[in-house]
């Protein structure tokens, strides 16, 4: 069986602005050196503190910015080739439209120029759940609404990759979770979906694989679950925690933070730890997984940035 | 390319300056028809037109088609043509479409409807015009011996071609202005500088011809707005002659000046696109 192309993949994908190359020669270097990959039946989560490349990052793997170096592909293709676009679905800028006309006439507009005569708008709208304001004009649309017509139109060619700028900007408790769900429905059926979002609860909750941006670079790449390394560590708190450390080292590493020490242990060892930390005298509170939250995780590896 | 510009046309269609710029035109000559038909049919017909003869007539008869590529006319189409590209920075829309068509295409699209659009308003006030006259002529107002259907089909058809080729320049350079400035009113104040500055050309090269009679003679040649007023001219049916000083003249043949607006336009569209295909679209 031969393998298909990745979805998205990026290769040393960077963005100067200006003359220069971004460096001490001028120009602003907005995307530096991001090479990421998107298969197809996953969600793939990019996030990264505002101005931290991940719209530029967007635009450039949908043509609308040209890279200033490396490639991006679409389903093995350069952009430019444009094949890739039109097995492609995007929603950028919380959904941009024509504000006189209709959210059906909007959508009516884009299939047509997609050259798409057979969409199937009325589903689209119905599955975002906006087929009762279809008539009405985009300028009196709210945010939530006009964020699901730019969800709709990512949907409305059957993409195989579908790339979400915030899908889930604007949208209300249960409007988050029908997205959520609709997210997941299209890996499900065999979809790529690229999102970037700063809501790390839900990227926590609906993505495979999470790439971490910061300062125009990709810091980390990884699934979600070895981002979090649930399982991996402990947490105590324990005092004085100097014995404590001293107790531990050698044996496991031992990172001091804010409210204890975070051991690298798994849940096994826990009790061998509290002998130990016992038998030297230390007063043991509390011990327990450290399920870290991605947030967590990513303001470590993000702080310094103008989050 | 079929999709592109039906998707520009379904856009178009619903937008309020494709009415208060273009459809304005037959939509206005059409009221001012229907109120001297319904003044006549009050009043009563008046005394009889003096005959005027065939070729006078028929010349009249053209006129509607003249006002599109008068000042006036090509105002609106650049103020349109400008809304057109520069709406999609204005309405942050280049990001709907260009991930779904080529960038080309999309410009040619805009192109061939806006065009298309400003010649459809033309022709469509110059039959209500026609029927208007042949209601007239129907009611008893005479018809000069000689005028004939396909003598006035044939007059109409050339002074419909003169009149697009201002507009096709008009709007090559509204596209143009749009897509560098990105701007609807730059574009807008651009496109009208245009206007002003072939207007006042005359007085311009007349009043720089001594102190630089070599460049003078020079810009007047190659910059269009000598020869859109000499093709307008032609359409009248002789080119217009500047008179730069006593015993010097610039006087071109209409194939020239089609020639030399030919190539302005080729220019604004080569620039249009090329600028357009490279833009980033933050």
């Amino acid at each position: 069986m031969i393998e298909e192309a990745p979805a998205l993949e990026l290769r040393g994908i960077g963005k100067t602005y200006g003359r220069g190359d971004g460096g001490g020669g001028g120009g602003k270097r907005a995307v530096d050196d991001v090479s990421l990959s998107v298969r197809r039946g996953e969600v793939y989560g990019f996030l990264g503190p505002n101005g931290a490349g991940k719209s530029t990052t967007i635009r450039m793997a949908l043509g609308l910015i040209r890279a200033s170096q490396g490639e991006a592909l679409l389903f093995g293709r350069p952009v430019a080739d444009r094949t890739g676009l039109a097995r492609t679905g995007s929603l950028v800028d919380g959904g941009t439209f024509y504000p006189f006309l209709s959210g059906r006439d909007n959508l009516h507009v884009l299939a047509r120029t997609q050259s798409n005569r057979t969409a199937d708008i009325d589903g689209v709208l119905a599955r975002v759940d906006l087929a009762a304001d279809a008539g009405r004009k985009f300028k009196g649309y709210s945010t939530g609404m006009k964020q699901r017509l730019g969800v709709a139109a990512a949907l409305l060619n059957e993409p195989d990759l579908v790339i979400l700028d915030e899908p889930a900007n604007g949208l209300d408790a249960a409007g988050i979770q029908d997205m959520r769900g609709l997210i997941r429905g299209l890996a499900a059926e065999g979809k790529a979906v690229f999102l970037s979002s700063h809501l790390l609860h839900e990227v926590e909750q609906i993505c495979d694989r999470v790439a971490i941006v910061s300062k125009g670079r990709l810091v980390r790449e990884s699934t979600v679950s070895a981002l979090l390394g649930r399982g991996e560590a402990l947490r105590i708190e324990a005092e004085p925690r100097d014995a404590a450390i001293a107790a531990l080292q050698g044996r496991w590493p031992v990172e001091a933070v804010a409210d204890g020490l975070r051991v690298a242990a798994s849940r096994a060892e826990a009790p061998e730890i509290a002998r130990l930390l016992t038998a030297a005298g230390v007063d043991l509170f509390t011990i327990g997984p450290d399920d870290r939250s991605l947030e967590d995780i990513f303001l470590s590896m993000t702080s310094g940035t103008d989050a | 390319m079929l999709d592109a510009i039906v998707a520009e046309t379904l856009k178009l269609r619903r937008h309020r300056a494709t009415w208060l710029m273009v459809w304005i035109f037959p939509v206005v000559v059409a009221l001012v028809t229907a109120a001297v038909l319904v003044y006549h049919s009050v009043a009563g017909a008046g005394a009889p037109s003096p005959d005027k003869g065939a070729a006078t007539w028929i010349a009249n008869s053209t006129l509607l088609l003249r006002f599109p590529s008068s000042s006036a006319g090509r105002s609106l189409t650049a103020g349109f043509a400008a809304l057109v590209f520069a709406g999609e920075y204005s309405w942050n829309t280049w990001k709907l479409i260009v991930p779904a068509r080529d960038r080309w295409q999309l410009v040619v699209a805009k192109w061939v409807v806006t065009f298309g659009l400003v010649a459809a308003a033309m022709i469509a006030a110059d039959l209500i015009g026609l029927a208007a006259t042949a209601i007239d002529a129907v009611r008893g107002d005479p018809v000069p011996a000689g005028v004939t259907v396909p003598a006035i089909a044939a007059a109409h058809l050339r002074a419909g071609a003169f009149a697009l080729v201002p507009i096709a320049s008009t709007i090559a350079f509204a596209a143009l202005f749009a897509i560098v400035t990105r701007s609807l009113l730059a574009a807008v104040i651009l496109s009208f500088a245009l206007l002003i500055i072939e207007g006042l050309l005359p007085i311009a090269a007349i009043y720089l011809y001594p102190r630089a009679p070599a460049l003078v003679e020079v810009l007047v040649k190659a910059l269009p707005f000598y020869h859109l007023a000499n093709i307008g001219g032609w359409a009248k049916g002789t080119g217009v002659t500047l008179l730069l000083r006593p015993g010097t003249t610039v006087a071109m043949s209409l194939a020239a000046s089609l020639a030399v607006i030919a190539a302005w336009i080729a220019a604004a569209a080569a620039a249009t696109l090329t600028r357009f295909i490279r833009q980033d679209l933050n």
